[in-house]
């Protein structure tokens, strides 16, 4: 059975954070899966490989990295490729993911998840090293949308049909981050529905919810919050357009204790089954 | 071909932003949009703020010895000072924090505290172990039952976490103190004499101690692959020509129970 269909109804995860390790294994079954920083797994050993040997045995798991940077026009780093594929082989996730943006130009990392001009020539570049990244890791990628802070003078093309587009042109999957929908449509004054409507149903792989802090005329995706009801809301939106896509909820900083997560992933369960009865009905 | 800064091709637009972030030139201004709700150079404040304040929390997590003894506004300034002399060149920003000890022996005024470079030094080295290849200590029977001629050819090799120090100042023992004081209040006493430290990771745990002298000797013989004999004679000057063997048999025995040699040959 291939990882990917393995994957499916596979259900609600939370990332995989060193603050919850023991809580994790002292918890089994709490959550179905977990999605691992990439990058915190990429050093030789010690007590990161230790929990995420032993955590991937008693879960599926899937890899969401942050420095991939695929939109740079720096050349995809071939050492950073090799850790990666060295990483999936020691995992086996169900799908390898990051996001849809550029993190280092000119040898310089920024570490941080800086947006693309939404171009045709910025589709034809990302569309290339999609297939390159591909092909070298032997799967598909999947890819996220960004929460973004700005908008390029020079776009020609919405964020959604950007994304579209790459996804059928590179034969790549979406990772929909509902929470960046929602930051970006605040910050870019678009329609978050319209956005979640574009999305090309079969290659929505996964979802991510978070929480943001908004700062009045902007909001600033910090993973550091609860979930906010507009972003539950456009979830219940997301669910009935993309039913049984995997929900996963990331929180990166002021990390709560894990019966906290493990509550607000039962908000999502309960959000993704009102959904599904109600289209059903 | 090259074209403007602001005629939207993808790396005249990658370039700028950049430079925005790293050396504040704010051309990319012109590049992008106000909304209706904030000014650009606002938004744009969302990365320049972000670039900083990211780097300076992977530091803080390094060095919490280091902001314990520095207090928030000089780690801070610290921190920018490093930022800027030392960009990023790895995907991960776990090795990001790496040269923070070296930068500042040789930065004023950093230079002119050496007990916080020593600090950074000890710090760096427990991260570099924490996370350090596995590799599972050698057993103290798989050396008792090698045969008595072995040992005249006999040489290790060590965990590929062990560091070796020698630090004059007590940071160690201020460390484990780091979060029991108020930021900026941590104070590091200067050791009597100068005093030789190991850190190394036998599980999944790390451990440190201080070594003796003669230790520390026999030690860095030992990783340089010196044989039991010319370990025995590295101690000498130390115990004596006659008290020699029985020492290093006895530092040896207390290595391998403390997890810190990988194997042997002979």
């Amino acid at each position: 059975m291939s990882a990917a269909i393995s994957a499916n109804n596979i259900g609600f995860g939370l990332g995989l954070r060193p603050e919850h390790y023991e809580e994790i294994a002292a918890n089994p079954g709490r959550v179905g899966w977990f999605e691992a920083l990439s990058e915190n797994y990429m050093v030789p050993g010690g007590r990161p490989m230790h929990w995420l040997d032993s955590i991937r045995r008693d879960y599926p798991m899937a890899l969401h990295g942050v420095s991939l940077s695929i939109g740079s026009i720096d050349p995809l780093d071939d050492r950073y490729l090799a850790d990666l594929k060295a990483l999936a082989d020691r995992v086996q996730p169900m799908w390898i993911s990051d996001h849809l943006c550029f993190t280092g130009l000119r040898g310089t990392n920024m570490h941080d998840l800086l947006p693309l001009p939404y171009t045709e020539e910025a589709l034809g570049h990302v569309a290339e090293r999609v297939s390159r990244v591909q092909d070298r890791l032997g799967r598909r990628l999947v890819l996220e949308n960004v929460s973004s802070y700005v908008t390029y003078a020079a776009s020609e093309l919405s964020e959604w049909d950007f994304i579209a587009e790459l996804s059928r042109r590179a034969d790549c999957e979406i990772l929909l981050d509902v929470n960046n929908v929602y930051v970006s449509s605040f910050n870019h004054e678009f329609d978050a529905l319209a956005f979640l409507r574009a999305m090309p149903r079969e290659r929505v792989r996964q979802f991510h919810l978070a929480g943001h802090t908004h700062k009045g005329s902007h909001i600033i995706d910090t993973h550091d919050h609860p979930i906010v009801p507009d972003v539950w809301s456009l979830y219940a939106e997301a669910v009935k357009l993309f039913p049984g896509v995997p929900t996963m909820i990331e929180r990166d900083a002021d990390i709560p204790p894990y019966e906290e997560l493990l509550a607000e992933l039962d908000i999502a369960r309960r959000i993704a089954a009102g959904a599904q009865r109600e289209v059903a009905a | 071909m090259s074209r403007g800064a602001n005629t939207g091709s993808l790396g005249d637009l990658q370039r700028a932003f950049q430079d925005y972030l790293l050396v504040a030139n704010d051309a990319f201004q012109a590049a992008v949009r106000d909304t209706n709700k904030a000014d650009r150079v606002t938004l744009l404040d969302v990365y320049r703020d972000g670039y900083a304040l990211r780097l300076i929390e992977v530091l803080t997590t390094d060095y919490p010895g280091l902001m314990a003894m520095a207090g928030p506004a000089d780690f801070d300034h610290l921190a920018r000072a490093y930022i800027a002399a030392h960009p990023s060149h790895h995907p991960s920003v776990r090795w990001f924090g790496k040269d923070v000890a070296d930068f500042m022996g040789r930065t004023p005024p950093y230079n002119g505290a050496p007990a916080a470079v020593e600090m950074a030094r000890f710090e760096w080295a427990l991260g570099e172990a924490f996370d350090s290849p596995d590799v599972p200590p050698v057993m103290a029977d798989a050396l008792m039952a090698l045969p008595p001629e072995a040992w005249e050819t006999l040489s290790f090799t060590v965990l590929p976490s062990l560091r070796r120090f020698t630090f004059a100042f007590e940071v160690a023992q201020a460390w484990q103190r780091r979060e029991d004081v108020e930021p900026g209040n941590l104070e590091v006493d200067a050791a009597p004499e100068p005093v030789a430290w190991a850190i190394w990771r036998p599980a999944l745990l790390t451990s440190y101690r201080s070594l003796d002298p003669d230790e520390a000797a026999m030690l860095d013989a030992l990783t340089a692959g010196r044989s039991f004999p010319e370990l025995c004679e590295t101690l000498a000057p130390f115990t004596g020509s006659e008290q020699a063997p029985a020492r290093a048999a006895g530092l040896l025995r207390a290595w391998v129970e403390g997890g810190m040699i990988a194997g042997f040959s002979r």
